[in-house]
């Protein structure tokens, strides 16, 4: 049992004080960029969704912010701009970072495994209050929910990002296109938000998730919260720091041999 | 003074001789393109048996409906019943042009204009009611066919023409207990018109009167994207939200009961 409340309290001790790096500053600034961007497109969205036939948003939603606006224009008008801001910035990030950031986040972070199947067959018993003496098998930099819904998030901003191009050059694409981009816009959104609401509480308020949120500024996870949720990251993060002090120590010796030798005829 | 206005097109059937001069006033006007037309005149035909024959022409535009069926499945309302003069307007810089109003309209009275990227259609000309003109089409109908006012007004033109009609007709579009609730009453329509599909009522009855299902009003229709399935996906994704938010609050309300530990973390 390789099991994390083994672990006698010095060595907890001693992991709390060290901390790896767990995202890096791209990731962070596209992070806040985003949740900045949401906070004002998501109840603007909302508010402009006003069919009765559709019957989606609260008439005192679309009334206040048409009010706060001005007028139904004003307020779409508030949306697209901000939309394809939000749109450029993060196309921007992505196909700049690609190589750097992306192609290695989706390679190492974002794939599934055999493990990430057993969480999914635990974990939702277990949060029904069932099977709670099962372990939960180790877990990559991202658990297998994070994962799984990191793969709702990017297809459903695909989805938000080009139906809401299509909406807003209207000039451009037939009307066809243009109906259709409707309900795939609100169903790409209505789904983020479905596990948005999980995604906040995990991050933000759960207590044992704490130190995920501060990450988020930080970029920094201890090793304790490494070794107790992210077990393989953590190995691998053991692994590369073995490497490094073998690295060092070999260079170390190296220098000290050579020196030896420089220094000798003297 | 607390009046409210009912604006609504008084026209008088048995005075309209087809010349199309408003819709040309109104095209001009409103610089509708040369493809499309806000309003246009029915020609019902030869109506009645020779040598006693007869022609009649109904003229059409926006009916400015008390219960718009186009309203209710504008996504953004874009498109809305003004509540100040009651009139159905289209705001073209919400509008996308989507034309989900336009298939839903009853009585074919809106465009797309896919050159603009909207739908277009009659607003009574509210940039010359606003200056106290009235609409470009009736301003130049020869005839004196076209009539436009205030129907809460008994001095308006409109409201008197009203009251002196011999017969007066309303294009109903009644069904499942949805009555759009028409604002163009068709006034002195000659008795051979009732033959052609086009409803008469009798003079002695003044109600108004729902129409026999004919050419128009016709069903209003919802596009693939507007119906159906979306009334199994929007409770779906509400089902979905909502069984997260209880999630969360489920397990946030066992954090406050249970507290938290400073050495956990």
């Amino acid at each position: 049992m390789s099991s994390h409340k083994n672990i006698p309290p010095e060595e907890r001790r001693r992991l709390y004080r060290k901390t790896y790096k767990k995202h890096n500053l791209a990731n962070i600034l596209t992070h806040w960029f985003n949740v900045f961007m949401w906070l004002l497109l998501l109840p603007t969205g909302v508010a402009v969704l006003s069919s009765p036939r559709l019957g989606l948003s609260p008439v005192w939603l679309q009334e206040l912010y048409r009010n706060l606006f001005g007028s139904t224009a004003n307020l779409i008008q508030f949306h697209y701009t901000l939309g394809l801001i939000w749109i450029f910035v993060l196309t921007f990030n992505v196909l700049l970072g690609f190589r750097k950031y992306f192609v290695p986040f989706a390679i190492t972070r974002l794939l599934l495994d055999r493990d990430d199947i057993e969480w999914f067959k635990i974990k939702p018993l277990q949060m029904l209050g069932f099977h709670k003496d099962r372990e939960l098998p180790p877990q990559d930099a991202y658990n297998a929910g994070q994962k799984a819904y990191m793969y709702v998030v990017i297809l459903g901003t695909i989805g938000i990002m080009l139906s809401g191009i299509v909406m807003t050059f209207k000039t451009f694409f037939p009307p066809l296109l243009k109906q259709f981009a409707q309900p795939v816009h609100w169903v790409s959104v209505f789904t983020i938000v479905a596990g948005l609401i999980i995604h906040v509480y995990m991050g933000a308020v759960f207590p044992e998730e704490k130190e995920a949120f501060f990450s988020m500024f930080s970029g920094k996870v201890s090793a304790w919260y490494a070794r107790a949720h992210h077990e393989k990251w953590y190995n691998e993060k053991l692994k590369e720091e073995l490497e490094w002090e073998d690295q060092v120590t070999a260079e170390y010796l190296e220098s000290i041999k050579e020196g030896a030798l420089t220094t000798s005829p003297e | 003074m607390a009046h409210k206005p009912h604006y609504a097109f008084v026209i008088d059937v048995a005075r309209c001789i087809d010349c199309r001069a408003c819709q040309v006033a109104c095209s001009v006007e409103n610089q509708v393109p040369l493809e499309h037309t806000r309003i246009w005149v029915q020609d019902l035909g030869l109506l009645g048996e020779f040598p006693a024959l007869k022609r009649s022409f109904v003229p059409y535009n926006c009916m400015h409906c008390e219960k718009p069926p186009c309203t209710e499945v504008c996504v953004a309302a874009a498109t809305y019943k003004d509540p100040a003069t009651g009139l159905v307007l289209v705001d073209q810089e919400a509008c996308i042009g989507c034309g989900f109003c336009v298939d839903a309209c009853p009585y074919n009275a809106r465009y797309l204009d896919q050159r603009r990227g909207v739908v277009d259609k009659c607003n009574a000309c509210q940039q010359r009611l606003e200056r106290g003109q009235q609409p470009a089409c009736v301003a130049t109908c020869l005839g004196g066919s076209r009539l436009f006012g205030d129907l809460n007004d008994p001095t308006s033109a409109a409201a008197q023409a009203l009251k002196n009609a011999k017969s007066i007709v309303r294009l109903d579009y009644e069904v499942n207990g949805h009555d759009t609730g028409p604002n163009i009453f068709y006034i002195n329509l000659p008795e051979e018109a009732a033959q052609s599909g086009f409803l008469y009522m009798p003079t002695d009855d003044r109600q108004p009167l729902v129409s026999q299902p004919g050419e128009l009003p016709r069903e209003p229709q919802y596009s693939l994207a507007e119906v159906g399935w979306k009334k199994v996906l929007a409770p779906l994704l509400f089902a979905g939200i909502g069984a997260s938010f209880f999630v969360q609050a489920v397990f946030f309300t066992k954090q406050l009961i249970e507290g938290e530990k400073e050495f956990e973390e």
